[in-house]
């Protein structure tokens, strides 16, 4: 990965703190995971699937002697799924562990507070609900995940469904977005 | 309010003294002289009382000292444990009990009063001699230094004499001299010297050899066992073929076995720790009832996983409850009938394989069958029509429908209708099974029977939708197959409900990739290997359809995420020893999800079937089959399989018929001719594609085969007596309302080697064969 602006010499504001960032990709876009919340990071795993399982289900993964659930980030954005393994962020919140299933998970970046913006009042309402905001990197941005908002207790599967015409819409709105990335 | 570490470990240790005490005061009952249960009593309320001093709990110190105060003097034999006493330190365990609660949940003593008990306590003080209540109230205000006055009453407390003698001998012999009276502190610490001391002697071993361990933390160490298992698995795989770590990986194989066997024994607890508490709950019924019971337990050694232990408290106490107020009598109508008036009630656990049988059973009144029908067909749960064919077992089971009693009037013990549904509820929500017997005038028996552990569990591995799942074995009856080409005319259909005729009746079927799948596509379906899993859930059967079979398994059990368990197909999820994940279907959950219901003709099948499984346990069953138009019955006991051969395999040593499986050889009987039907015309191109049935028996140390052309059905049999003399019909058993013959195993003559009956068997008749040929 290039060499992604680091925001360092914004060091000297006062007001500046700095946040470990795993960045992590999906096709093209770069998302952020606050390092303090992973617990692991497992490569090239396969999930099992559950059928019936509400859609942004990714399957059930075998880890450390537990059965986790796991989340795919492709599902919950909608977009269409990938052929072989993934790797998967092992997550902490709240109501417990579960995974996130990525394309792949690249280096930790330290990012600071004052290049955080929140969502824009355009992204549709879907992705609203699973952003926190941006980070402004150099030349891109990084989008943050929080672990909270992804935990499959709290996702709400009737949203996430989507009526036919509401995936529609949402087709036409990833515009703004995958520019954005 | 936080407790801090210490007032935990007391809470902890003042629960187990008082568990200690229970036991000690059911006991004391039966034997009031014993000296050492009193002293063990004494010693649990004094440990409360000593660190609640240290802990500032005021009002529980204050309890516990009037407790002491009647425990020093029944220890000292002024006091006699007579029943009113019991009943006195049964109250102030109540009473201590409740105030720990409360310190547990709120962090404070609570606002109770206590004055009551502790007068109550105060009274039963008095030895032979009966006590001035003004004395008593004069007591109950010097109440804290009271006892405390370890070197003698003071002459101002003219009653303490009786009182006081709580401290031991010593201070008795020093009584005459009155010392000064000592502080409460002082005094309380001394004497909580000596009951340390006490305690040390008494428990010191048990407490160096064992440890408190948090059950979370035990959990945790069995799934780590589990993923070391797994793991020492790919090891064993990937080393297969080095010779130099075979020994080592061996040794990993070994060591994490035993440490697996090791944490499952960790949560094992006795069922003691349950049964203690039933001698308490009989005899306050009793009491409150107006029964003379006598309880006995046996078996209490026998262990269960602790989180089954808890499940089962319950359903147990209840049932125990139950055989109190509906089952044992009173005394008068218990004399009346011929019968002790002390009524017996047993409590008896055992383990029996893979499962725990505890039973409950009293000898009191059983349950009356024609209430039963009287009542089901008032409260509308069966139709007066069904009831009048119902025979006694039928009618038993229906104790366990929801909302039935029989009770006359609905006491505050039990007979509000919620009753044996919910032991039975419970039970099978555990996988156990509950059982009943009734004998009218001689008693009833229930049966609980638990599984030995929860984590752990057989099944059956299904293929479906690609995918492997876990069937739970307890819930499966049979496994039918259906290869392709019966597939279409095996499996009917009903207007788009498929059927399978499961010896000549319908078994609605659900196939389990259509419910997994709905949206699939399952163009000609059924054109494949089909596999029928014959299930049983909560009284519902159906078959459930899967693509492939892999061996069974013993799965350990992994919660799902709620996310999962809400989808209501899947009870868990396990790590097969391949370590791919599986599902663990729920076959309840299906049937509910498929819309198997109980017709209304089911439920009389149900009954039907309850019957024959019941009639079971007490008559031989049989195996019904057909030899040549005629049907004969083989006891099933002594059925090993059933095998489908062709017809060239059977092989003859001179006239007799011989199966070879395997350097195994096998007489087979032929007296039906099935055999020689079979090889009729040999010369027809299929006659070799021509199968033939053998069921393998087992008929003293050798198994012999029977050529038959039908199985048709497992039934009970009933016995036949001759006319007149009324002597038991030997060869004949009654089976489905036909007489039918029983094929005499011991009959078969044996094979020309017979006389060498040694392990050598197999192979000698081997050569035997050869020179056959």
């Amino acid at each position: 990965m290039s060499n992604i602006g680091v925001g360092f010499n914004r060091k000297e504001k006062a007001a500046a703190t700095l946040v470990e960032m795993c960045s992590v990709r999906l096709g093209t876009t770069l998302f952020g995971v606050p390092i303090k919340h992973i617990l692991e990071i497992v490569g090239g795993a396969r999930p099992q699937p559950v059928p019936l399982a509400p859609r942004f289900v990714g399957g059930l993964v075998h880890y450390r002697g537990d059965v986790l659930t796991t989340v795919s980030l492709r599902q919950l954005l909608d977009l269409p799924p990938r052929d072989g393994p993934q790797d998967i962020l092992v997550l902490e919140s709240s109501g417990g562990c579960f995974g996130l299933l990525v394309d792949s998970v690249g280096e930790v970046l330290t990012v600071s507070s004052l290049d955080y913006e929140p969502n824009p009042s355009i992204l549709d309402e879907r992705r609203r609900a699973l952003f926190v905001g941006a980070y402004k990197l150099k030349d891109s941005l990084m989008i943050m995940l929080d672990p909270e908002r992804l935990d499959p207790v709290r996702l709400d599967p009737v949203l996430l469904e989507g009526t036919q015409h509401d995936r529609a819409q949402t087709e036409t709105m990833r515009g703004p977005a995958a520019q954005a990335a | 309010m936080a407790l801090d570490e210490l007032t935990r470990e007391f809470l902890i240790e003042s629960q187990e003294g008082l568990d200690r005490m229970e036991r000690c005061l059911t006991e004391l009952e039966e034997r009031p002289e014993d000296a050492g249960l009193i002293g063990d009593i004494f010693r649990s309320v004094h440990t409360i009382k000593g660190t609640t001093g240290f802990l500032g709990f005021k009002r529980l110190e204050k309890l516990a000292h009037a407790g002491e105060n009647l425990l020093g003097l029944l220890r000292e034999g002024k006091v006699t444990a007579d029943r009113p006493t019991t009943t006195g330190l049964l109250q102030l365990m109540d009473g201590l009990r409740s105030i720990l609660k409360s310190i547990e949940v709120e962090g404070t003593e609570g606002d109770g009063e206590d004055t009551v008990l502790i007068e109550c306590l105060e009274e039963l003080q008095a030895p032979v001699h009966v006590h001035a209540s003004a004395a008593a109230g004069l007591i109950q205000e010097q109440h804290p230094a009271m006892p405390e006055t370890a070197h003698g009453p003071s002459p101002e407390h003219p009653s303490v004499e009786q009182v006081s003698p709580t401290a031991p001998v010593a201070a008795v012999a020093a009584a005459p001299k009155p010392g000064p009276d000592k502080g409460p502190e002082k005094a309380s610490g001394d004497a909580e010297g000596e009951g340390a001391k006490a305690r040390v002697q008494s428990t010191g071993t048990a407490a160096e050899s064992t440890l408190r361990v948090d059950v979370t933390l035990l959990n945790r160490m069995m799934n780590l066992v589990g993923e070391l298992v797994l793991t020492r698995n790919q090891v064993l795989q990937a080393t297969a073929n080095d010779p130099n770590l075979t020994l080592l990986s061996r040794r990993l194989d070994m060591v994490t076995a035993d440490l697996r066997e090791s944490v499952m024994k960790a949560r094992m607890q006795p069922v003691s720790n349950i049964f203690s508490k039933m001698p308490r709950i009989v005899r306050d019924l009793s009491q409150s009832l107006g029964r003379k019971v006598r309880l006995q337990m046996e078996g209490q050694e026998t262990e269960l996983d602790k989180s089954l232990l808890e499940a089962i408290k319950d359903p147990l106490t209840h049932a125990v409850r139950n055989s109190l107020d509906h089952g044992i009598e009173p005394p008068d109508v218990r004399l009346a009938a011929g019968k002790d008036p002390e009524g017996t009630l047993r409590l008896r656990a055992v383990q029996e394989g893979s499962h725990v049988v505890i039973e409950v059973s009293d000898d009191g009144a059983g349950i009356a069958v024609e209430r039963v029908r009287q009542k089901a067909i008032e409260r509308g749960l069966i139709t007066a029509e069904k009831a009048a064919y119902m025979v006694e077992r039928e009618l038993l089971q229906l104790v366990f429908l929801p909302g039935f009693s029989t009770a006359a009037a609905v006491t505050n013990v039990s007979g509000r209708g919620v009753g044996m549904d919910v032991v039975r509820t419970n039970v099978e929500k555990i996988g156990g099974k509950v059982e009943i017997d009734s004998r009218t005038g001689k008693g009833t028996t229930l049966r609980l029977r638990i599984p030995l552990t929860l984590a752990i569990i057989p099944a059956l591995i299904v293929h479906s939708v690609k995918q492997s799942f876990a069937l739970p074995q307890g819930a499966l009856s049979e496994l039918v197959h259906v290869p392709p080409e019966q597939a279409a005319t095996a499996i009917e259909w009903m207007e788009g409900a498929p059927l399978y005729r499961l010896r000549g009746k319908f078994l609605p079927l659900v196939f389990l990739d259509r419910l997994l799948m709905p949206k699939g596509a399952h163009k000609g379906s059924t054109e494949k290997e089909n596999f029928i899993a014959v299930l049983n859930a909560d009284g519902r059967q159906f078959g459930l359809v899967v693509d492939g079979l892999a061996d069974p398994e013993e799965i350990v059990v992994k919660p799902l995420s709620a996310v999962l368990k809400n989808i209501g197909l899947y009870s868990g999820a396990t790590v097969l020893g391949n370590a791919e994940l599986a599902l663990i279907l729920d076959p309840g959950s299906i049937a509910l999800k498929a819309g198997v219901t109980m017709s209304s003709d089911e439920k009389t099948g149900r009954g039907a079937d309850a019957e024959t499984e019941s009639e079971a346990a007490k008559s031989p069953e049989y195996l019904l089959v057909e030899v040549a138009d005629r049907q004969a019955a083989v006891p099933l006991a002594d059925v090993l399989r059933i095998e489908q051969v062709k017809i060239s395999r059977i092989e003859y040593i001179g006239y007799r018929p011989v199966l070879n499986f395997e350097g195994q050889l096998l007489p087979v009987e032929d007296s039906g001719g099935v055999l020689a039907a079979a090889q009729a015309d040999l010369e027809a191109p299929d006659a070799s594609e021509r199968q033939i049935i053998v069921v393998v028996c087992r008929e003293g140390n050798r198994h012999v085969g029977i050529a038959v052309s039908h199985v048709l059905d497992v039934a009970a049999g009933g016995d036949l007596f001759e006319a007149g003399t009324k002597a038991r019909a030997g060869g004949v058993t009654l089976l489905k309302n036909r007489v039918t013959g029983v094929v005499d195993l011991g009959g078969v003559p044996p094979l020309p080697v017979g006389e060498s009956e040694n392990s050598e068997w197999g192979q000698s008749t081997n050569g035997m064969v050869e020179a056959a040929r």
